[in-house]
């Protein structure tokens, strides 16, 4: 739960400080590979954090403004409705890091030591 | 296996960023564009507030805002170079992406943005020579001392906005179609120009109407009977009757030999590899420059007396019909500086007001429609184009090479051969245009590509105080040739028809002509004070709806194709009866939708269908005909029963007849129609050329027309209904710029194309506008859109449904910055620097 949480405000600081999308993806990515204890955990961080970001942010947004172009975004995708433009966001963040999270433990794993500890772990 | 796992792990990862980072074919990129902090749901508008304070790096003393309840900004400024500098940076928050997009377009530059699927429209564009012309025009622009200021000083502010917006600032179409807006310059101001130049004087019919005279016979007669330089029914721009104020110069002679582009086509083999269209309805994918003014499809304005009002102030209406288009075409905008107060529209690329009023004149446009487009047969001595045959001897052509970077695809390098006419634009061995029915082999000579600077007509006439002041402001208009229309508060009315016209030989340029015979060339200029103009007519009013702009008195040939006869005779009509008028009639004449067109031709329909109807559905469109009052009314069945048959009747009179083995015969315009039908019954043209044996008049045509308008109805809109409705069958619609479909919307509204309330499916009234010129002068306009070009804001299409109900809004016209007016809901101060 901490770990998500600071994962969530790293990002929304990283957000507030560059223009790149990817802070949804390389953050999840670094708390994968060097801390996650578990391939869950790793996901399961990744997923909520972002996309508890996103989902928050749209809908702050939405709520203060953004209504109009939620609606015509929704009608270009075909959507119908403003309020699944907010799911979209946030599901692609939470897939996008989620996903990441993953990968940063695979390839994080392989540097471990003791390797046989970690995979005892996940096992568990 | 834990490396195997990492590496499809990583790819997965990488793939999933590259799925996200990147745009594929039309669709975003999502990772970028759903971001909450900089992709499209930072494009809301948190509220109407307009900024406070702003700071504007570049000028010279503080300028002050005023905005008004309609988001239109009411500039004052110390000076013109601040002035122009802040209408930049206005003009860009408010329409940034637009402005860029169609800088991109009239470039030829589109397919940098969109792909492949735009690189032939962009060839089109190059080869035409709009960036080429728009170049050689930005010199010139540079060379007028005040037009360079004020382009320089307008591109500034533009460039400020630009500097002033991170990623998450940009419009969000640069969001969606993931590219950045360049900096601003003035020569993308200079493609504007260009672009409308080539939207209202590039249509033509010259390929096809030489077509029909290279067949011979019955179609070289058919040229000037069908498509007549006088055609019947027209009310001429300038009433008959007005006395020429000058002494005509004499006109160059024609060639001497009978019919010389015939043979030189003969001779360059283009005729018969010319793969034929007729004339097609231009259409391109995106922007303006896709489509063009079709002559029936125009614009009006009038100008009534003083004499002839209410309270004896003269009134200038005008409504300027284009592709209707989110963002809108244009934005309301007051300028005032020392020495100039004005308040009207402007297109967003450019400084400036182009049509509109100060407090001693008005002024509007319609397009004149003239000829200044010409296509020259060019005989080459081989293959490498090098040279071609001019006055009997070789002439070296030159090649401009034009290079397209495609977005995702290759870059392209096009060699555009030009002869001292102008580009060859299709070759034979091409396929034709989408946008323009090109005689391959030929090369254009077009007015639009001559140097020329219409920014000092429009500054002087923000500036003039009266006539005299608004005759000199005209000098330097040279293209696309307008109907300017004029009122001054003195209490004068006129129109002049205005811009540069080439002093042709009668018929010059109607056919594809010799390029080597030097006759066929424009050998000079209708002197400016002897273009059509009028001044307080007697009959008091001035008026134009892009009909033919003279009768035959008029001792110069301009061009043959312009509006037909409706719109500009039902002005006519109404204003002769004119008593007593006021704003509010003016208003309300703009909306009007009686459509003479029926009243001249259904009686006799009437007669001919009237026994032949047989199936319920005909019945009952029948009675609907029948019982109409001959206004075209979104709530009216009638006018989509009307103009199905008059398109059948059309169609089945003259797209039978064909020019050659591939082109059929263009549609003769609609009052030409209308004298076949009322006066030539058993003409040869309604007989069907495709039953043998049998002999078609008038009467079989009509009754088929008819019969096939109602199935036509019954399949395309379902049983007769509601879906019947002409607001609904018509179907107008206002695109967005980039065809995105939630972008755009549908609208249901009275009229047609040849009603004054020219309201047809995509080309409308872009701004409506009602002056009266009294001691404070009072205007009311409207236009299908909003000032944002912000899809996200609620100033994107908040004028929509007044517009479509033909309600315009009194205009807020300032005096000073500080002004007290009900109106006024904010103002911004800026300043050089904190």
């Amino acid at each position: 739960m901490i770990a998500t949480l600071v994962c969530l405000l790293v990002m929304w600081v990283w957000h507030l400080l560059t223009p790149y999308w990817w802070g949804v993806m390389l953050f999840p990515f670094a708390y994968g590979a060097g801390l996650a204890k578990t391939g869950g955990k790793a996901i399961r961080t990744g997923l909520l954090s972002a996309g508890i970001l996103w989902l928050g942010a749209s809908l702050y947004f939405y709520f203060s403004g953004s209504g109009i172009i939620a609606s015509r975004m929704a009608g270009m995708f075909g959507l119908g409705r403003p309020g699944l433009m907010i799911a979209a966001t946030a599901l692609v963040a939470a897939v996008a890091a989620g996903l990441s999270g993953y990968a940063g433990y695979a390839v994080g794993v392989l540097f471990r030591k003791p390797a046989k500890r970690t995979d005892t772990e996940e096992r568990s | 296996m834990r490396w195997i796992r990492a590496i499809v792990t990583l790819l997965f990862v990488a793939a999933a960023f590259w799925a996200l980072d990147n745009r594929h074919g039309t669709f975003p990129a999502l990772g970028r564009l759903l971001d909450p902090f900089t992709g499209f749901w930072q494009n809301g508008e948190r509220s109407d507030a307009v900024p406070g304070n702003l700071v504007l790096p570049g000028l010279r003393a503080e300028v002050r805002i005023a905005w008004d309840d309609r988001h239109v900004p009411h500039i004052f400024a110390a000076n013109e170079h601040d002035l122009f500098l802040t209408q930049g940076y206005v003009a860009a928050a408010l329409r940034l992406w637009q402005m860029d997009f169609q800088s991109l377009y009239t470039a030829g530059r589109i397919a940098e943005v969109v792909g492949p699927a735009a690189l032939r429209q962009d060839i089109f564009t190059r080869r035409f020579g709009l960036p080429w012309a728009a170049a050689n025009t930005v010199r010139a622009l540079r060379d007028d001392a005040e037009t360079k200021e004020a382009l320089e000083a307008f591109s500034a502010g533009v460039n400020a906005r630009i500097a002033d917006l991170g990623r998450k600032g940009l419009p969000v179409e640069f969001k969606i179609l993931d590219y950045r807006p360049e900096p601003w310059t003035d020569y993308k101001s200079a493609l504007l120009l260009k672009a409308m130049a080539y939207a209202l004087t590039a249509f033509n019919q010259d390929a096809a109407m030489t077509r029909m005279r290279d067949r011979g016979g019955a179609w070289s007669e058919a040229v000037s009977s069908l498509f007549p330089d006088f055609a019947p029914l027209v009310d001429p721009v300038i009433p008959p009757g007005t006395p020429l104020d000058f002494t005509p110069v004499a006109v160059p002679a024609p060639p001497v030999a009978g019919t010389p582009s015939a043979g030189a086509a003969a001779r360059t083999g283009v005729a018969s590899t010319d793969a034929a269209c007729d004339a097609p309805a231009p259409q391109g994918p995106f922007g303006p420059p896709g489509l063009l003014a079709r002559p029936e499809l125009g614009s009006n304005n009038w100008a009534v007396s003083g004499r002839l009002t209410k309270d004896g102030f003269p009134i200038l209406c005008n409504d300027m019909h284009l592709e209707l288009s989110f963002p809108a075409v244009w934005y309301e905008v007051q300028l005032s500086a020392p020495g100039m107060n004005v308040r009207g529209v402007s297109f967003p690329a450019a400084p400036l007001v182009v049509a509109g009023y100060n407090a001693d004149i008005a002024w509007g446009f319609t397009n004149g429609t003239d000829d200044v487009l010409d296509w020259y047969a060019i005989e080459f001595k081989d293959g490498t184009h090098a040279e071609y045959r001019q006055a009997g001897a070789w002439r070296k052509a030159s090649v401009r090479e034009e290079t397209f970077k495609v977005r995702g695809g290759r870059t392209f390098v096009d060699r555009v051969v030009i002869t001292h006419h102008g580009p060859i634009v299709r070759w034979p061995d091409e396929p034709a245009f989408a946008a323009m029915d090109v005689r391959a082999g030929a090369a254009l000579r077009w007015l639009g590509h001559d140097v020329s600077n219409e920014f000092t007509t429009l500054r002087a006439l923000s500036r003039a105080r009266n006539y005299g002041d608004y005759v000199a402001a005209l000098e330097n208009w040279s293209c696309p040739g307008q109907n300017f229309i004029f009122a001054g508060r003195e209490g004068t009315i006129a129109l002049w028809h205005n811009g540069r016209f080439p002093l042709r030989w009668k018929g010059q340029g109607r056919f594809v002509m010799d390029g080597a015979d030097p006759a066929n060339e424009w050998q000079g200029w209708i002197p400016h004070a002897q273009i059509p103009h009028v001044r307080d007519p007697e009959r008091g009013f001035v008026s134009s709806a892009n009909q033919a702009p003279v009768d035959e008195s008029y001792p110069y040939y301009l061009g043959w194709d312009y509006a037909s006869f409706e719109r500009g005779a039902r002005i006519n009509e109404i204003l002769r009866a004119a008593r007593a008028v006021t704003p509010e009639d003016m208003v309300r004449m703009q909306t009007d939708v009686l459509d003479i067109r029926a009243r001249a031709v259904l009686p006799r329909l009437l007669e001919i269908i009237g026994p032949r109807a047989t199936s319920d559905a005909e019945r009952r469109c029948l009675e609907e005909l029948r019982a109409w009052n001959l206004e075209v009314r979104a709530g009216a069945v009638a006018p989509t029963v009307f103009n199905e048959l008059w398109s059948e009747l059309n169609r089945l009179t003259w797209d039978d007849e064909t020019t050659d083995e591939t082109g059929r015969m263009p549609r003769p315009a609609s009052q030409v129609m209308i004298d076949q039908v009322l006066g030539h019954p058993a003409a040869a043209w309604f007989d069907d050329k495709r039953t043998d044996g049998a002999v078609e008049t008038l009467d079989g045509i009509a009754a088929d027309a008819f019969r096939s308008a109602v199935a036509n109805l019954e399949k395309r809109l379902g049983p007769f209904g509601e879906a019947w409705h002409w607001g609904k069958a018509k179907g107008t619609v206002i695109r967005h710029l980039a065809r995105i479909p939630a972008f755009g919307r549908k609208v249901e509204a009275d009229g047609t194309g040849h009603v004054i309330d020219a309201i047809s499916a995509v080309w409308a009234p872009s701004w409506r506008m009602v002056v009266e010129l009294g001691p404070e002068v009072r205007a009311w306009g409207n236009y299908p859109g909003g000032q944002s070009g912000n899809p996200g804001s609620r100033f994107y299409e908040d004028r929509v449904e007044d517009w479509a109900a033909g309600r315009p809004y009194e205009l807020v016209f300032l005096k000073s910055a500080d002004e007290p007016h009900p109106r006024v809901v904010g103002r911004t101060v800026m300043r050089g620097r904190r």
